[in-house]
C-alpha cells in the first residue's frame, strides 16, 4: 500500500480559531448532522452539552490519582488488577462508556506498553483523548513489531532480562499501565506521588521518575 | 506476495506490525468542531445509533484514498454520514440542505457585524 503518513496534517499546532473565520466543510457537516438528529428527537441539545463537559472533565490526572492509590494501598492495587473498572469508580470515576478497563502492572521483570493498532482505542474516561501521535501509523505500526526500539525512540531503555508484553485495545476492552513507583519516594504523600505519574507513563512509553510529572 | 492479495488482507486500518517512521511526538488541541464531533461520536454511542465498531467500518469503508487524505475527525463525520444514510436515518438530500442552511446561517451572521 503507497499509503502516506495520512495524519500527518495534524501534526503542527492550529492556530486560534476566530468566530468570524468561515466554517471549514466539515465543521458544518458536523453541525449539520447533529442538528438533523436532534429535529429528530434521536438525542436532546442538552446531551450534547452534558458529554461536552464530561469530555472536558478527564485528564491523565484521573489516572494519575488512580496509580498513586494503588501505591500506597496494597488492596486497592489488588481489586484495580482484578477489575480495572469498579475499582476506578471506587475513586468515583464514572464510566460513560461501555468498555471495561484491564490495568498492566510493571514490575522488574515486566513492562506494559499500550496501543490500538486498528484505530485510537483508548482508556478515555481515565486519561481523557489521547496524544496524536498514539492515532497516527508511526506508532500503531510499529509499536506491535518492534517494542523495545519504540520505547528507545522515546528515551525509554528495558533491559534485556526483562520482557516487554504489549497490549492492543478493542472497541470494548481498554489498557491502562500502572507504572513502577519510583524509588526514593518513601515520604511522599498519595497527592505528591500522584504530581509524578505523567499521560505518557501510564501507556508505558516512559517510566515515573522523581523529577517528571506535572 | 502480489499487492493486490496485500490489499486484500489488510484493510486500510489494520496497520500493525507492518514498516513505518520514526515516531514523531506529535499532539494538538482540539479545534471546537473537532471537540464537538468527538461528543457527537459518544453520544451516537450512548443511543445504540453507531457503535465504535461501526464507526471504524464505517471509515475504513470511506477506501485507502479517503483515509490517506482526510483528518481524523474529518474521517468519522464523513463516515457517520454514510452510515446515517445506510440506516436511512438521513438522506443525503436531507443532508445537503441543512449543510446550505447552516452555511448561509454564517454569510447571515457574518452581513450583520458588516458596520
Amino acid at each position: 500500500m503507497s499509503q502516506r503518513d495520512h495524519d500527518h496534517d495534524q501534526d503542527h499546532p492550529h492556530a486560534e480559531i476566530s468566530h468570524s473565520e468561515r466554517p471549514g466543510y466539515y465543521d458544518v457537516m458536523e453541525t449539520a448532522v447533529r442538528e438533523l438528529l436532534v429535529e429528530k428527537r434521536l438525542f436532546g441539545a442538552d446531551e450534547i452539552r452534558r458529554q461536552i463537559e464530561v469530555l472536558d472533565s478527564r485528564t491523565p490526572a484521573l489516572g494519575a490519582k488512580v496509580v498513586a492509590r494503588a501505591w500506597v494501598d496494597p488492596e486497592f492495587r489488588a481489586r484495580l488488577l482484578t477489575n480495572g473498572r469498579s475499582a476506578c469508580e471506587e475513586l468515583g470515576i464514572t464510566f460513560y462508556d461501555d468498555t471495561q478497563l484491564i490495568v498492566l502492572e510493571n514490575t522488574d521483570t515486566v513492562h506494559n506498553l499500550i496501543v490500538c493498532t486498528l484505530c485510537s482505542c483508548y482508556p478515555r474516561p481515565v486519561l481523557g483523548l489521547p496524544p496524536d501521535w498514539y492515532k497516527l501509523k508511526a506508532y500503531r505500526s510499529r509499536a506491535v513489531s518492534e517494542p523495545r526500539v519504540v520505547l528507545a525512540e522515546f528515551g525509554t531503555n528495558i533491559p534485556d532480562d526483562v520482557e516487554v508484553r504489549v497490549s492492543d485495545s478493542t472497541a470494548i476492552v481498554r489498557y491502562l499501565v500502572l507504572p513502577k513507583r519510583p524509588d526514593e519516594t518513601d515520604d511522599y504523600s498519595e497527592e505528591q506521588l500522584a504530581t509524578l505519574v505523567t499521560r505518557d507513563a501510564m501507556i508505558g512509553v516512559i517510566p515515573v521518575t522523581v523529577g517528571s510529572g506535572r | 506476495m502480489s499487492e493486490t492479495k496485500q490489499l486484500l488482507n489488510r484493510l486500510p486500518n489494520d496497520i500493525g506490525g507492518l514498516p513505518a517512521d520514526p515516531i514523531q511526538r506529535t499532539d494538538h488541541e482540539l479545534e471546537p468542531w473537532e471537540k464537538r464531533c468527538h461528543v457527537l461520536a459518544d453520544v451516537l454511542d450512548f443511543h445504540k445509533i453507531i457503535n465504535t465498531e461501526e464507526k471504524r467500518r464505517g471509515v475504513e469503508a470511506l477506501g485507502a484514498e479517503m483515509v490517506g487524505k482526510l483528518t481524523y475527525y474529518e474521517r468519522w463525520i464523513a463516515a457517520f454520514a454514510n452510515i446515517l444514510f445506510q440506516k436511512g436515518i438521513l438522506t443525503p438530500s436531507e443532508l445537503a440542505r441543512k449543510m446550505d442552511e447552516v452555511a448561509a446561517r454564517w454569510e447571515d451572521d457574518s452581513l450583520e457585524r458588516v458596520p
